[in-house]
């Protein structure tokens, strides 16, 4: 008798608490740098066309992104890579679901250089030498005598994991400039004659951006369309959204949307690639 | 013509004088440029020292959490003049964690409970260099155990279920491990060689043989349909020396001699499966059976009790055929609640039942709990366990122990 009473007052407890749990006023977008402006743009137009939908985007890197995923303080999680093992444990741990991943779009991870810098490809290795300082001066990859000066991202952003696991494959030099998003690594390099930087295709205005490929006698691609359909541009990742159950209701329409040839021409006027 | 002159002159001094004056400026232009050039290289050179010290500090992560509780215990388990209810801090920890490098992390996590200040996790995890989905991790840590390494801070009823408490007293030990998570293929693997006595306090081994620990988890992904399925299965091989007594007491109660110094067993398998399903907010199916042999002191026979596992070190004398598993419900309700059903068994010794089993007897535990989240950091518990214990002759119905009794608890858990 006591032990019954005990449970239905919990249980009329929960039902209490529940009862606000499902209302969703706005949806929220957080995560990645290199998608904030299109996630934006996506938003702005999608209000537009439906004015009773409320989305507010902010970036803070993907890594953030995840983090508000599984705090629950955001609803959609933009990520230029893919969630961890980790991440997606304690997703499960707090929410019992693994994730849904919603691969939105192409990125070719592209390789900024100053206007004035005259080296035109790169390989992997080289890369990877640059951004681990075994390869110091630019004339090791036909370039002129100067040293070579490294901008990246904070660790918090999925482009510098992506970067990292991809490409340079071991710790990252410590001379490695972290800059505070894409922009500001392009910035650097405009302004640098010696930088070299990485970071989303659509950002690279102003600067040079070298040919890619995967070793010596591979052919260099630049992130175009085509090499990045294609798959042949070495550094191709998706963009993804994240979030923690099958969307539902609004959310869903505006996932939709996004993945429609709609949502996917802003994609390409933004700067990046359709996902498929 | 004088008038000319009179103008050409003033023309020229005019010329002169701005010819100065515009010198003299451009001149204290190019000083105030100095000055403030000199300034900001200065705040350069002070920026990129603040830099280089926030980029330290930038490397050490703080968290934790404090379980503030109150529980309420059936009175008639209650010892006259022994309280029914109280207050009290189950947990008060602080996890410090500093990422000297990508993959070199060192942890300490004190822990602050009343009246007993430990040390539960101190340990160095290293990547290993070329194989990135490898870590080796040394000192003291959480044993390989899917109970175990789950997260109080996280666990959804209050306590871990009888039988993990019972043969990982502690959760922790000094050891090595290496741990395989695959990035490719969804496979997790831990080893782990440790004194296999740990008690909070046995600082070094007491005999010359290492405890093994293995387990082996395959992840199934059914995105379509929102489902994951993560399998496998574990084992400790390990053994207790003999130290003080010339006999050991089997499960069957019946005695063999063995000297002081033999390695009596304490080997066991498991099972375990967990169950994620993407149904109208998440729910889970979590369960694992674990049956083997324990050598064991004979005062520790009896199931661990509710609070907390008993940590005695070695002068074992007994050894008991054992088993137990549990079986969880968990469903979330939003993102904000979840409810949780746990029913797990725990049988100290399977071959001995009814009063030959005298205090090491089997217990059913029912317990359902409720976990309301008020924001990222407060999280509201109510928690109801039910254990049914078997009833014999040294453990009768009416048995006045707290830990036999149905339990209510309420936690406040603040997490940073």
């Amino acid at each position: 008798m006591k032990n019954n009473k005990i449970l239905s007052i919990m249980l009329i407890m929960v039902v209490m608490a529940t009862a606000t749990g499902f209302s969703q006023a706005k949806i929220t977008v957080k995560g990645s740098d290199t998608m904030v402006i299109l996630a934006q743009k996506w938003a702005e137009l999608y209000m537009k066309s439906n004015p009773a939908a409320s989305i507010q985007v902010t970036g803070g890197g993907s890594g953030v992104g995840i983090t508000a995923l599984i705090n629950g303080t955001t609803d959609i999680c933009n990520s230029s890579r893919p969630m961890k093992q980790t991440e997606i444990e304690k997703l499960k741990g707090r929410y019992n679901t693994l994730g849904v991943s919603i691969p939105c779009a192409k990125d070719g991870v592209t390789i900024f250089l100053n206007e004035s810098n005259k080296v035109q490809e790169l390989t992997l290795k080289q890369l990877s030498d640059i951004y681990t300082t075994k390869i110091k001066n630019w004339k090791e990859v036909g370039g002129i005598d100067a040293p070579i000066r490294l901008y990246g991202r904070e660790n918090s952003s999925g482009t510098y994991t992506y970067f990292h696991d991809e490409v340079v494959r071991a710790d990252y030099a410590a001379s490695v400039q972290s800059l505070p998003g894409t922009a500001a690594v392009v910035n650097a390099v405009k302004k640098d004659v010696n930088g070299i930087g990485y970071g989303g295709a659509a950002y690279a205005v102003g600067v040079r951006y070298a040919k890619v490929k995967k070793d010596a006698n591979s052919p260099a691609y630049v992130p175009t369309k085509e090499s990045i359909g294609k798959g042949e541009y070495p550094i191709t990742r998706y963009l993804y959204m994240y979030l923690r159950n099958k969307p539902t209701g609004e959310t869903k329409k505006y996932i939709d949307w996004i993945l429609s040839s709609e949502g996917q021409m802003v994609v390409t006027e933004v700067g990046y690639f359709p996902y498929k | 013509m004088k008038m000319k002159k009179l103008l050409t002159i003033t023309f020229f001094t005019l010329v002169s004088v701005y010819g100065y004056s515009q010198t003299q400026t451009i001149d204290s232009l190019k000083e105030v440029i100095e000055k403030h050039d000199g300034k900001l290289t200065a705040l350069d050179e002070r920026v990129l020292v603040n830099e280089a010290d926030l980029s330290k500090l930038n490397k050490i992560k703080i968290s934790g959490y404090i379980q503030s509780q109150w529980e309420l215990y059936d009175k008639n388990r209650v010892v006259t003049n022994e309280p029914t209810n109280t207050f009290y801090l189950r947990r008060v920890r602080v996890k410090f964690t500093y990422e000297a490098l990508d993959g070199v992390k060192f942890v300490l996590q004190p822990d602050f409970s009343t009246g007993a200040l430990a040390l539960k996790d101190a340990y160095a995890v290293v990547n290993i260099p070329k194989f990135k989905d490898w870590t080796l991790w040394a000192g003291q840590m959480n044993r390989p155990n899917y109970e175990v390494e789950y997260s109080s801070s996280q666990r959804e009823v209050l306590e871990r279920s009888r039988v993990i408490r019972a043969i990982y007293p502690g959760e922790r030990e000094i050891g090595l491990k290496l741990e395989y998570i695959g990035s490719k293929i969804p496979l997790k693997f831990q080893l782990m060689a440790m004194n296999g006595n740990f008690t909070g306090t046995q600082a070094k081994d007491v005999d010359s043989e290492k405890d093994i620990m293995a387990r082996l988890v395959y992840s199934v992904k059914l995105p379509d349909a929102g489902i994951g399925i993560d399998f496998g299965g574990n084992t400790y091989m390990g053994s207790n020396k003999a130290k003080i007594n010339p006999y050991v007491s089997n499960s069957d109660g019946t005695l063999d001699s063995v000297n002081v110094g033999h390695n009596l067993d304490k080997k066991w398998f498991g099972g375990e499966v967990q169950i994620f399903a993407d149904v109208l907010g998440g729910m889970a199916i979590k369960g694992e059976y674990i049956a083997g042999t324990n050598s064991v002191a004979s005062t520790t026979a009896a199931p661990a009790s509710n609070a907390s596992t008993a940590t005695k070190l070695g002068a074992a004398n007994k050894l008991n055929s054992f088993a137990g598993y549990y079986l969880y419900l968990i469903k979330n309700i939003g993102t904000k609640n979840q409810l949780v059903a746990r029913y797990d068994y725990y049988d100290p010794n399977t071959k001995l039942s009814g009063d030959a089993a005298g205090s090491a007897v089997s217990c059913k535990t029912l317990t359902v709990s409720w976990q309301h989240y008020l924001n990222d950091f407060i999280r509201i518990t109510v928690n109801y366990e039910m254990p049914k214990f078997e009833v014999n002759a040294s453990r009768p119905a009416n048995y006045m122990d707290v830990t036999y009794g149905n339990t209510l608890g309420v936690r406040i858990q603040a997490k940073f």
